[in-house]
């Protein structure tokens, strides 16, 4: 681990729930790192944990066992209202589903994680980060005006709006078209140079491989090779 | 973001806040109806509150009130006008022949007991007549005219006003008391008028002290103040049912916006999940829900109230007579009233459904 550039560290990660069926282990000791400027891609078949795992780097989730380290601090014990300051400042998501709210155009979806913020503007920051995604000439449009690539974009400008420290992409291309993935995916590379920020992306797809810097495998819940 | 929200599903916000709408009437109304109705009430009664009624009692042995009685009286009451009267009745006719039932009074202090619409009510009536207003336009008489009585006659000096007193006018001839002939008694009556009402009851009950006790009634004695507070403790009481009534509206209107929040919190159960995934405080979210709830309670509350006052100028003019009444405070605070008790009622019908929306866990809420 390189101090002042690593983003985010996993130590000894375990995540176990109940279910109907009795104690799942979905992570199992994973150890997991990712530097500012690096996009590190994870893949695995689908029940293997990437979900989760991408969680509890995202803060949403707790690990049963093992420390999560987030720009230096130790994050593990936080409380709800802690992790969520985190979330707000250090991390951004772009989600599958886009998620974005039906009713606020694209600029407002954009300022919306600080839009609770007093005395804080963002307006400027939104209106340039939807410029740079190249949705200059669609900054009032709502969701529904809007295609499923223009959503993703407007997604990532979400994900930028409180300058993180690392952005999480869960399957970012998985609702795209083999195109739209690719200008997306090109957008994204730009962002980890240009922000300067870590990028972990959950996906199965192999698209995304072509422009990571690192994959990281997971089998079952747990980091192979 | 509480506003675009509600503006989402148009026809639910709008029959949500119907509901608000008609608690706010509701309570807005019934209170000031009560409002109107004790208004009316003191108009009515408040002229005669300050009067003590005596007369001969169930257990007197004469039918009206003694010298001998009237001289303790006049001992025992300090601080008001007594006067004694003497009653019959009899018919007035003019020359052209019309005529009317007029009940007859004698008395000589007129000054303490009627008011004038024309004229002069004399506080020692020697010589003159006084007839209610009505009674002399109905027959065509006017002050300076005769009247006949018992085979004398009596000139006009004074008008009464018809409407002091409770219910409509009676028809009134007033005259010297030694026009008036004895009854079984020296008086017919005493009539004691007090300061006010207060005055009215201490002096009804030192009357009762002095003259009866538990099984002999020698004076019947009756003050209009306490008749008037019994009516008044009525129509409080009236008006306590009837806002309870309303009430019970407003908390079914409650429980249809609780119904509105729940389901529109779980419709946008991703949503919230996503706010909280971007680091929106739980603090946020509940706020945010709540500012909805009470716009929901604010919007029903300003339209309630002032379809309310409507409703009370239509109430005050058909009650009271006066629709500007409905502006002053006795009637206004109800208006005022039921505008709060919608938003608060409305802020705490959202209390449940944002305090489950802010707590789900966003990884279930993106989930699902």
């Amino acid at each position: 681990m390189a101090p002042g550039v690593t983003v985010v560290q996993l130590t000894d990660v375990t995540k176990r729930y109940q279910s109907g069926e009795g104690t799942i282990e979905a992570l199992s000791g994973v150890d997991f790192h990712a530097d500012r400027g690096e996009m590190v891609t994870v893949i695995g078949p689908s029940g293997s944990g990437k979900s989760t795992m991408l969680n509890v780097i995202g803060l949403l989730d707790t690990p049963t066992e093992g420390t999560v380290q987030l720009k230096g601090t130790d994050v593990t014990a936080f409380t709800e209202d802690e992790l969520t300051e985190e979330r707000r400042s250090v991390i951004g998501f772009v989600f599958q589903d886009f998620h974005l709210l039906p009713m606020l155009t694209a600029t407002e979806n954009v300022e919306l994680p600080s839009m609770w913020d007093t005395g804080v503007d963002r307006r400027d920051r939104a209106v340039d980060l939807l410029r740079r995604v190249g949705l200059g000439d669609r900054l009032e449009h709502t969701p529904d005006e809007l295609s499923g690539g223009q959503r993703q974009r407007v997604a990532i400008a979400r994900a930028l709006i409180n300058e993180p420290d690392i952005v999480l992409a869960d399957e970012p291309t998985g609702n795209l078209d083999r195109d739209t993935g690719e200008t997306i995916l090109e957008e994204l590379t730009a962002l980890k140079t240009n922000e300067d920020v870590a990028i972990v992306a959950v996906t199965h797809d192999d698209q995304l491989v072509a422009y990571t810097d690192r994959v990281v495998e997971l089998v079952d819940g747990e980091v192979s090779a | 973001m509480a506003w675009r929200n509600l503006g989402r599903n148009r026809i639910r916000t709008a029959l949500a806040t119907l509901g608000v709408v008609i608690g706010v009437i509701a309570i807005a109304s019934l209170g000031m109806t009560g409002a109107a109705l004790q208004q009316q009430a003191d108009t009515n009664l408040g002229s005669l509150t300050n009067e003590v009624s005596v007369s001969g009692g169930a257990d007197s042995d004469v039918d009206g009130v003694t010298a001998a009685q009237l001289d303790d009286i006049e001992n025992v009451v300090v601080d008001g006008a007594i006067v004694p009267q003497r009653s019959d009745a009899t018919t007035l006719s003019t020359r052209s022949g019309d005529a009317q039932r007029v009940t007859v009074t004698g008395v000589t202090d007129a000054a303490a007991l009627y008011e004038t619409s024309a004229g002069r009510a004399p506080s020692r009536l020697r010589t003159g007549a006084l007839l209610t207003d009505d009674t002399a336009s109905d027959l065509g008489l006017e002050i300076g005219d005769p009247v006949e009585y018992d085979d004398r006659l009596y000139r006009i000096v004074g008008l009464v006003e018809s409407d002091s007193g409770f219910g409509p006018g009676g028809s009134e001839l007033v005259l010297p008391i030694d026009a008036v002939a004895e009854g079984d008694a020296e008086y017919d009556s005493v009539t004691i008028l007090a300061e006010d009402g207060a005055s009215a009851t201490a002096i009804a009950d030192t009357l009762e002290a002095e003259f009866n006790d538990e099984d002999d009634e020698e004076l019947s004695v009756s003050s209009f103040a306490s008749a008037q507070e019994d009516v008044d403790n009525f129509l409080n009481t009236l008006n306590l049912a009837l806002l309870g009534i309303g009430s019970i509206s407003l908390v079914v209107a409650s429980v249809a916006i609780l119904n509105v929040m729940l389901m529109s919190t779980v419709e946008r159960r991703g949503e919230i999940g996503v706010l909280r995934a971007v680091g929106i405080r739980r603090g946020e979210v509940l706020r945010m829900i709540l500012a909805e709830a009470a716009f929901l309670g604010v919007l029903g509350g300003i339209v309630g109230g002032v379809l309310s006052i409507g409703v009370g100028l239509v109430v005050f003019d058909v009650l009271a007579g006066d629709r500007l009444l409905v502006f002053g405070w006795p009637s206004a605070r109800y208006v005022v009233g039921g505008f709060g008790f919608a938003v608060g009622a409305s802020v705490l019908s959202g209390l449940y459904p944002a305090w489950k929306a802010a707590n789900d866990p966003p990884v279930e809420a993106l989930r699902g």
